[in-house]
């Protein structure tokens, strides 16, 4: 119980579930086949957003993350019009550009702090066991408070990521999700059975941007800092390589890829100076075998069909 | 072909899975020993940015750390143990680097990390959980505000940035400058702060201020403009690699004025790089390794002797941090109790460093003097 509720381990899987809130995000654009790579500049939008509410304008938390998200959402609809009229990789650079345009432009706004960036962020932990104690309920038996705080952040990100699961199973059981599963096979035959695939491109692209809003209003909430050069480019590439380490087809795929690459790290650390290397050399790896991903629809054909045999005999 | 590939698979899945228990048992265990036998050892937690651009800085401080620990051992008043993490020069990073330390290895203390961004992300959670952090290279504004268990031995650009301007403004009879600063670099930004408030309080004019970018390589339009304003110096705010091209480039349009630097040009790369062009730089500096006095004499000779190089400011200022750290917890008479230790270090007076004499402020920020410098036939010398 002492290992599950240590401190260290509780702050990485909350590092891990946002992560793989922002596994979601990409997945969202690349199910309708567009590689987007303005991720990590939603997830600005969203976490300065948040930050300034938060701090500077005392707005509630619970209100402050998802106005982020909405923030972020709009400004993709104003970008994404122009932009989603390119494909492939072009819309890659387009997106990539907006992602350094959004951070210069942080870096140069006055409200943002510029380079200083945003220090003093109330941590979700406290505000969320404020909240509790409020009702009535303010410590569980034996756990201390910064254990508690965590542990409560733990629950609602967990809340947060299942919900998302739930809503984009459910999404590609609709007729949203067939539309968008027909643009990622073809876009010319999707458009020619009729399907706006501008409409639907672009509702891709606003709810991946929500929910990369979201991560990042909760990772400034998590972090108590934000600075422009946490959304750099490297966190595009970030983002995205949860997605191709564990693969696009399904949803599983990238929150499977998002927890790999943030432990990975951490559990590296014994190897001290070696770690990075090792990191990389099992990118490459994995990326020489398995350049689809980890998972995907191929495996979880293949594993249930092997479940399932097993259960016959 | 799928069988194949699903084969594949598998060996990749037991092949990580065993790495990553392999890690995880490698990780753990000296954490549980620790425990019984630290009885008289005091573990202290180093967060640096030892891999990645700033690993230089990462790597000065290890050193400066790894020579005070000798020798405190060897004096044996107090053991001391350190635990060093990477933090790459990212506040995620730093933020585990630090939870790691505290949780897993239980440190008495903590030391750094190097950046001012990181102590931001990653001060909090000590505070939280209630051990002394020390920042050794962490100048920001604001960074002690974080909480009572949030220390720096690091001098504030707030504090020597306006010696270096007042000195240079005495000596030289500055009215009016120019002032170049990196906008996207956060720590220079603060540092531009603290010199424009210098130089008003000064009733120094400013002519001009222009920007630039961290690793810009042209500052040819910047120096244009200031050089036909003819100020009687410029100020410049940024790390080391891009002031001493804006000094080579200055001296090369020629500017030939005083340059007043904040801590960036604090670095013997900065005339390494600038060569000739940097004679003329000024700079405050809490750290001289030619100052006359037999502490620093013994210090730079024995750093010499073991990294064959002459300690900047960042090994020096370690240095000090861990002896800061090594009479407090001889006061605290306990190598375990985080709370005490914190009280007996924000208590640290007249405390003798390589850096000068050192007191911790109400505000846990250090008390001390810089030296004001100026780089003369490319050497670094005190202004008087």
């Amino acid at each position: 119980m002492d290992i599950i509720l240590n401190q260290y381990y509780l702050q990485i899987v909350i590092f891990v579930l946002v992560n793989a809130i922002l596994g979601v995000s990409i997945y969202m654009t690349l199910s309708t086949g567009q590689l987007s790579l303005g991720n990590a500049g939603f997830m600005s939008i969203g976490a300065y957003t948040c930050a300034i509410l938060t701090v500077k304008a005392g707005f509630p938390v619970y209100l402050a993350i998802p106005i982020g998200g909405a923030a972020a959402s709009f400004i993709s609809l104003i970008i994404g019009y122009p932009a989603l009229r390119l494909t492939g990789i072009y819309l890659a650079i387009a997106t990539l550009g907006f992602g350094e345009v959004v951070r210069v432009i942080i870096l140069n706004l006055k409200i943002t702090n510029g380079a200083l960036g945003i220090s003093g962020i109330p941590t979700l932990g406290t505000k969320i066991s404020k909240m509790l104690s409020s009702f009535g309920l303010s410590r569980f038996g034996g756990l201390t408070a910064q254990q508690t705080s965590n542990l409560l952040v733990l629950v609602v990100l967990i809340f947060i990521l299942a919900f998302l699961v739930f809503f984009c199973t459910r999404l590609n059981r609709s007729r949203v999700g067939r539309a968008f599963a027909s643009i990622k096979a073809d876009e010319s035959a999707a458009e020619a059975m009729g399907i706006n695939t501008t409409y639907y491109k672009l509702l891709a692209f606003a709810l991946g941007a929500f929910i990369a809003g979201m991560a990042g209003g909760l990772s400034a909430h998590l972090t108590f800092f934000i600075g422009p050069k946490d959304f750099a480019y490297h966190r595009t590439v970030e983002i995205l390589s949860f997605a191709v380490l564990g693969g696009s087809d399904l949803i599983i795929g990238p929150i499977v890829g998002a927890l790999l690459l943030t432990m990975l790290p951490e559990l590296l650390r014994s190897a001290s100076e070696y770690r990075l290397m090792i990191y990389g050399a099992l990118m490459v790896i994995m990326m020489a075998f398995r350049p689809q991903g980890l998972i995907s629809e191929e495996t979880v054909r293949f594993w249930k069909r092997k479940l399932g045999r097993r259960i016959k005999q | 072909m799928k069988k194949g590939l699903t084969k594949w698979f598998t060996g990749m899945m037991i092949g990580t899975l065993l790495l990553t228990t392999a890690g995880c048992g490698g990780g753990s265990a000296p954490a549980a020993n620790s425990v019984s036998e630290g009885a008289g050892t005091a573990k202290i937690g180093v967060v640096a940015y030892l891999s990645g651009g700033g690993a230089a800085y990462g790597q000065s401080q290890k050193e400066g750390l790894d020579l005070a620990k000798d020798e405190i051992n060897a004096l044996g008043k107090v053991k001391i143990e350190l635990v060093y993490e990477d933090s790459r020069g990212n506040n995620t990073e730093a933020i585990n680097a630090v939870n790691k330390l505290i949780n897993k290895d239980n440190v008495v203390a903590l030391i750094g990390p190097t950046l001012s961004g990181e102590m931001f992300a990653s001060g909090p959670i000590a505070n939280q959980s209630e051990v002394p952090i020390m920042g050794t290279s962490t100048t920001a504004e604001g960074i002690t505000d974080i909480g009572e268990f949030v220390f720096r031995n690091a001098l504030p650009e707030s504090s020597a940035v306006p010696q270096a301007v007042k000195m240079a403004v005495e000596k030289y009879n500055l009215k009016k400058v120019a002032i170049m600063y990196s906008s996207n670099n956060d720590w220079a930004v603060s540092g531009y702060k603290t010199m424009a408030q210098a130089l008003k309080d000064n009733g120094v004019e400013v002519l001009a201020t222009e920007t630039f970018a961290d690793k810009d390589t042209d500052f040819s339009a910047q120096l244009t403009k200031i050089s036909s304003l003819k100020p009687d110096a410029v100020m410049v705010s940024s790390l080391y690699q891009e002031a001493a091209l804006v000094l080579k480039k200055a001296r090369e349009i020629g500017i030939t004025v005083p340059f007043v630097g904040t801590n960036g040009f604090n670095s013997p790369e900065l005339i390494k790089i600038a060569g000739q062009a940097a004679d003329g730089a000024i700079v405050a500096s809490p750290w001289y390794p030619g100052k006359e006095s037999e502490k620093i004499t013994k210090f730079v000779t024995d750093y010499k002797a073991k990294y064959n190089k002459v300690p900047d400011q960042f090994a020096a200022q370690s240095y000090d941090a861990l002896y800061i750290y090594a009479s407090a917890l001889e006061k605290a008479g306990s190598s375990t109790d985080r709370a005490k230790l914190r009280d007996s270090l924000a208590t640290i007076k007249d405390f003798q460093g390589v850096t000068g004499k050192f007191a911790f402020d109400e505000k846990r920020n250090p008390l001390m003097d810089a030296t004001v410098l100026i780089v003369k036939d490319g050497q670094f010398t005190e202004l008087k």
